[in-house]
């Protein structure tokens, strides 16, 4: 065992890095969050209201980016559940020599700089992008449709973003399916389709919670996508709060939007934690 | 059907799979047409191949000078961030402190808050204490950032780890730290090299922290290519990816041959 003064010797430096550049700076926040903002001057000095806080729920337009945002965080992690599980299940089942190529090639687009493929993405959706020229030129369509700065746009960009996270995810959760089980239900009389939806699907759900939690904290808190690729007028959350700082100024605004990002965001992982927990209880 | 019962991918999830390999693959390979194509927007098939934006990349100070910035701060905060959450993971893995669980969840917070919200902090935090636009304070952020993967990582090979090998080095008289150097962190490297080179490329990576607190004159590599978007595509923006393509599968093979990477994913 070696001394608990040591111990806080090791700890202690980024334990205070952390107080003073990540606790601190998060709750200097909360002030501003209660503050009144003047156009022209900023923040207004003893003056504390709820109002940043009621605007969100209040505002039509405010609403709007609240919603967008959510069924966005939604849409997308559903699309990655879908397009993943298949892609999951071949890794986790399929011959053991596609299994590190794959696994290799699903990493790959995840390492590589979120700019970079949002940029890929504009590449091809823009309107004299690549689909669009290719559309025109085979006669499909005579004018480019629109694919971007629109819910289309965010949802192909954000899903290929997140979609190897959740691949990830469950490929450890259908690892994990005891193969006995499988078999035991085969021997039953259950058929191929059968054992999978009553043994390996149900089985492999905690894999699919947490997969499905990941990508929608991701998606609901993404800033350089839905700016990339919805551009400066199809906002959500993110988006809005770097407009308020950057452009408006409007910090007591923007701070109000940011609790009420990191509320969401942490409200749901301790929905899921609670949720995981009380399925753990029961099975 | 099997013989043992057990279900395996049948022809039309195989197809599905490889068909989302391919949508994921797809930007990529654009982006690389893209860097070598003549013409501003990409035709297929393309009109005629040119290396020429790759040297108006390499030539041009202000993609240098954020290349530059960019390794001095995933380095930086890469090596910063793997000594002190390196040391606190040790501390916390032989348990010698009350909390630790508490402790943990402190050092993993980072990773909860949405990176937006870390980024108007610190905008605010720097702007009062004149920090903004300054090499530390951008350090320190991204340190913020990355810690959380290098401390994770440590905690998952460390759990691994039997503490007797440790113990034997000290009765054979090894100092404390002796029999950490020599014996604990050889045994938790591969699971370092992974938690390091997370933290690596989530630093080169960053904009939405980075953004709020870079100077006038400064800028790193994603956040020069974000700006230059809004601006107008311009194929040197491709050609300037294509090395992030190029450098991003390098690193991944190496750490692949290394450290068998996949495994800490």
């Amino acid at each position: 065992m070696i001394s608990v003064r040591r111990s806080l010797m090791l700890i202690a430096p980024l334990a205070l890095v952390l107080a003073g550049f990540f606790l601190i700076p998060v709750l200097m926040l909360l002030p501003t969050s209660f503050g009144e903002y003047m156009p022209g001057s900023g923040l207004v000095k003893g003056v504390w209201t709820l109002e940043n806080y009621t605007r969100i729920i209040t505002d039509e337009y405010y609403r709007e980016v609240v919603w967008r945002t959510l069924g966005l965080g939604l849409s997308v992690t559903l699309v990655c559940l879908v397009l993943g599980y298949p892609l999951a299940f071949l890794i986790a089942r399929g011959p053991e020599r596609w299994r590190l190529p794959l696994i290799l090639l699903v990493i790959f687009p995840m390492m590589l700089n979120l700019v970079v493929r949002s940029f890929g993405w504009i590449a091809l959706l823009a309107n004299r992008g690549l689909v669009n020229n290719l559309l025109i030129q085979m006669g499909l369509i005579s004018a480019p449709i629109k694919l971007m700065f629109n819910l289309t746009g965010l949802m192909i960009g954000m899903t290929h973003i997140y979609l190897p996270f959740m691949v990830l995810m469950l490929v450890a959760a259908i690892r994990n399916v005891p193969r006995d089980v499988e078999a035991a239900a085969a021997t039953l009389g259950s058929g191929r389709l059968h054992v999978f939806t009553s043994v390996t699907l149900p089985l492999s759900a905690p894999g699919i919670l947490a997969g499905s939690i990941l990508v929608f904290v991701l998606t609901i808190s993404a800033l350089v996508t839905p700016r990339m690729l919805g551009g400066p007028t199809y906002k959500v959350m993110a988006t809005l709060i770097y407009d308020e700082y950057m452009q408006l100024l409007d910090w007591p605004s923007g701070s109000a939007l940011s609790f009420a990002l990191t509320i969401m965001a942490i409200g749901i992982i301790w929905l899921s934690s609670r949720l995981t927990k009380r399925w753990a209880g029961m099975a | 059907m099997s013989t043992d019962g057990e279900t395996h991918p049948g022809l039309g999830v195989t197809i599905a799979a490889f068909a989302v390999i391919v949508f994921l693959q797809i930007p990529v390979i654009v982006v690389v047409l893209a860097a070598f194509s003549t013409t501003s927007y990409l035709t297929i098939p393309p009109q005629g191949l040119t290396l020429s934006w790759f040297g108006k990349v390499l030539s041009d100070p202000t993609y240098l000078s954020a290349i530059r910035m960019s390794l001095i701060l995933a380095c930086g905060s890469t090596a910063i961030s793997l000594v002190m959450g390196v040391a606190s993971a040790y501390a916390l893995f032989r348990k010698s402190i009350p909390g630790s669980e508490a402790i943990i969840a402190f050092l993993m917070a980072p990773l909860v808050l949405p990176a937006v919200v870390i980024g108007v902090a610190l905008l605010q935090f720097y702007s009062l204490t004149g920090l903004r636009g300054s090499l530390i304070g951008l350090l320190l952020a991204h340190v913020v950032i990355t810690v959380p993967y290098i401390v994770r990582s440590a905690l998952a090979s460390l759990s691994g780890l039997d503490l007797a090998v440790e113990e034997a080095a000290r009765v054979l008289g090894a100092s404390g730290f002796e029999a950490f150097r020599l014996v604990t962190l050889p045994l938790i490297r591969p699971g370092l090299v992974a938690g390091a080179l997370f933290a690596f490329i989530t630093s080169l990576d960053n904009v939405p922290v980075t953004i709020f607190l870079i100077g006038a004159n400064q800028t790193t590599l994603p956040v020069l290519i974000f700006s230059s978007v809004e601006m107008g595509v311009d194929p040197s923006v491709a050609a300037v990816s294509t090395l992030l393509i190029v450098a991003t599968g390098i690193v991944l093979l190496l750490a692949e041959r290394r450290a068998g990477f996949h495994r800490f994913v």
